[in-house]
């Protein structure tokens, strides 16, 4: 526990009693304050929320900072280096990206082009240069759409998805948090196992493939993606197809930030088969410092701004301030001449106002947290990231530093006056 | 014996609007614990000057104040707000209660600064036993208020004496009250003495100047000793 000092304690006591002796002009203070402190918080809480918000997911869609990305073009030789050098490797992944039509064989699937599922009126999910009959799939990758009326085959229960072969362990590679999604349970009877009683067809393959779905995770993408490991996907698909222009954007390598002998060998491998440094392009992932380096920005001008709402705040105990030892001239003389040093009757004056400021902050606080709750309640249906919110204590912390700072600001001044009034006022009375 | 406050040749000039006046040329006094004086003089003689001085509100020009045989003419702010609680207790013309607080806390507000740092019970024990002292134990908690002027006064007589003072300082304590109230506070002023504490009272009137042990009159910036039968 704190103990304070005696000079501590007397502030604070005189500082209360005078409180409580003058409970409007307390109150009219505290108006005064209250906009600048609650602005402080808000925003302080505001972006520790959009910072959750925005942070929480994006290792899932842009991947761990510090990885570095190696974008290889789509050449078979390119593929089969990568994957061959990568195979076993713990710290870095070639990732092949094509798609696949899960379903009954022969129909058009119920979302062309891998497209949401929640996204009515289907088309494609990103309009190609050819115009609405082009269907672009994330990977860059672009196909005649079928026509509707004439070669189309008839619509049936199949989903199509974005397939992403992956060398080594996906889980081990890309640690999905189960916050994010949850893992299916393996762990009930064997009916209840989630098979899929379908046929997975793939452009290229020599056999289609009964999938069998081992967890299903939310990987923050807007698109129904499927992740296989690259040894199973070539028992079924030749290697010259993976990775082919025919079938995919390309390779990208992924590799741990400390992977730098891996890197050198691939690049000595893939210089050795033929190709140019300049076909390969790297790219280190700092989503997550981007994002948070662009975030605090926007909290510091916010800040910035809710510092001169304060400031007209700190005005405003400091009118007070001043009017209130004007008034007490007499007090402070007295109280000086029972044996109260300059640096007490200082200390008086700025507890009222740190008192002041600190009730404030608590208003404020009480304000922000019953605010979050409410819209916690509301927007939460809307946006899952919302779920569970909490005020956060950084806001509160804020606050409080925020009605300190103010109480510190607009009492100096009435601090010193009352310090400096001279003790024979109360001969002169 | 060595006395309670000794000052040798003190002056003191005042300056404002550009003029200079001196108040007080040369002034000599001699107090010992227990005894009382009483200090009169025209209005703007000076005495409220004097008493502020001995009370160390203010600093002399020249001349030498001693307490206890220690040197304090010329002391630092710090020290001489510790030595103001330490030694002196002060009662003004005007009572100077904190309307917002009852009597008790008025008392115990001497109590409350900075100078040493006492429990709540220990304060409000104190504030009692010198409310007690001047006879108004009674009136505790009543808040100023709803006092009479003389009870008033001797709540701002207790908040001196709550430190136990060895020197009580008047600054005409009585002058905002009928003859009857004046003579109660001169009364419990004197039982203060009676404890061995000093008393100095500034006062215009002769009746109560000649209930001191000593009668001085503050005139051309100097004290002269007074006659008991020239003040009556």
């Amino acid at each position: 526990m704190i103990r304070l000092s005696g000079r501590s304690r007397s502030a604070l006591i005189i500082g209360l009693q005078g409180i409580r002796a003058r409970k409007l002009r307390t109150l009219l203070s505290m108006i005064s304050l209250f906009l600048g402190v609650l602005a402080v918080v808000v925003v302080q809480a505001g972006a520790e929320i959009a910072d959750r918000a925005l942070l929480a997911n994006v290792e899932l869609t842009e991947g761990k900072d510090g990885t570095q990305m190696i974008f290889l073009p789509p050449d078979p030789k390119a593929v089969h280096v990568a994957l061959d050098t990568l195979k076993g490797s713990r710290d870095a992944v070639a990732m092949v990206g094509t798609h696949a039509i899960i379903g009954e064989p022969g129909v058009t699937p119920i979302n062309p082009g891998a497209q949401r599922f929640d996204r009515p009126g289907g088309g494609p999910v990103f309009t190609g240069p050819g115009g609405p009959d082009v269907l672009c799939y994330p990977s860059g990758e672009c196909i005649k759409a079928p026509d509707a009326g004439q070669d189309a085959p008839p619509p049936g229960q199949a989903i199509e998805v974005a397939l992403n072969a992956m060398t080594g362990d996906i889980r081990q590679f890309r640690p999905y948090r189960p916050i994010a999604g949850q893992w299916l349970d393996f762990t009930g009877p064997p009916s209840m196992a989630p098979r899929v009683p379908a046929e997975m067809r793939i452009d290229g393959a020599i056999a289609n493939a009964t999938p069998r779905i081992i967890g299903v995770v939310d990987d923050g993408s807007d698109q129904p993606t499927a992740y296989v490991r690259t040894d199973e996907l070539l028992n079924w698909l030749p290697e010259t197809v993976v990775g082919s222009g025919a079938n995919s954007g390309g390779v990208q390598v992924l590799t741990a930030p400390a992977a730098t002998e891996t890197q050198q060998i691939l690049r000595a491998r893939l210089v050795a088969a033929g190709m140019s440094a300049s076909d390969f392009h790297i790219e280190t992932i700092n989503s997550k410092a981007r994002i948070a380096t662009e975030l605090a920005l926007i909290r510091w001008i916010f800040l910035g701004m809710a510092g001169l709402v304060l400031l007209i705040g700190v005005a405003g105990i400091l009118n007070v301030g001043l009017a209130t030892v004007g008034e007490r001239i007499e007090e402070f003389a007295l109280r000086r001449a029972v044996g109260t040093p300059r640096s007490l009757l200082a200390a008086i004056v700025l507890a009222e106002t740190l008192l002041t400021g600190l009730f404030t902050a608590a208003a404020a606080i009480g304000l922000g947290v019953a605010a979050v709750q409410v819209a916690g309640g509301i927007l939460s249906a809307r946006e899952p990231s919302l779920q569970n919110l909490q005020f956060p204590w950084q806001a509160g912390v804020a606050g409080v530093v925020a009605g300190l700072v103010a109480g510190l600001l607009g009492g100096f001044i009435p601090a010193l006056r009352a310090a400096r009034i001279p003790i024979a006022t109360i001969m002169r009375a | 014996m060595t006395p309670l406050i000794e000052l040798t040749g003190i002056t003191k000039t005042l300056r404002g609007q550009g003029r200079a006046r001196s108040i007080l040329a040369g002034v000599d006094l001699t107090v010992h614990s227990g005894e009382s004086v009483a200090i009169l003089g025209r209005s703007g003689s000076g005495k409220s000057t004097l008493l502020s001085l001995i009370g160390l509100f203010d600093r002399p020009d020249g001349g030498r104040y001693l307490l206890h045989d220690r040197d304090i003419t010329r002391l630092p702010e710090r020290r001489a707000a510790a030595l103001r609680s330490a030694e002196f207790g002060f009662v003004f013309q005007r009572f100077f209660l904190l309307k917002h607080l009852t009597a008790a806390q008025n008392v115990a507000m001497a109590l409350v600064n900075g100078q040493g740092w006492l429990p709540r019970r220990k304060r409000k024990a104190r504030a009692l036993a010198a409310l007690d002292q001047v006879g108004i134990a009674h009136l505790a908690k009543h808040k100023p208020p709803r006092l009479s002027g003389g009870e008033q006064q001797r709540v701002a007589i207790a908040r001196a004496l709550v430190r136990e003072p060895k020197l009580l300082l008047a600054d005409e304590p009585t002058g905002a009250l009928d003859t009857e109230t004046g003579n109660l506070v001169i009364d419990v002023l004197q039982a203060a003495t009676e404890r061995g504490c000093g008393l100095i009272l500034v006062t215009h009137d002769g009746d109560h100047a000649s209930r001191m042990g000593h009668i001085l009159r503050l005139s051309d910036g100097v004290l002269h000793p007074v006659e008991e039968e020239a003040v009556a």
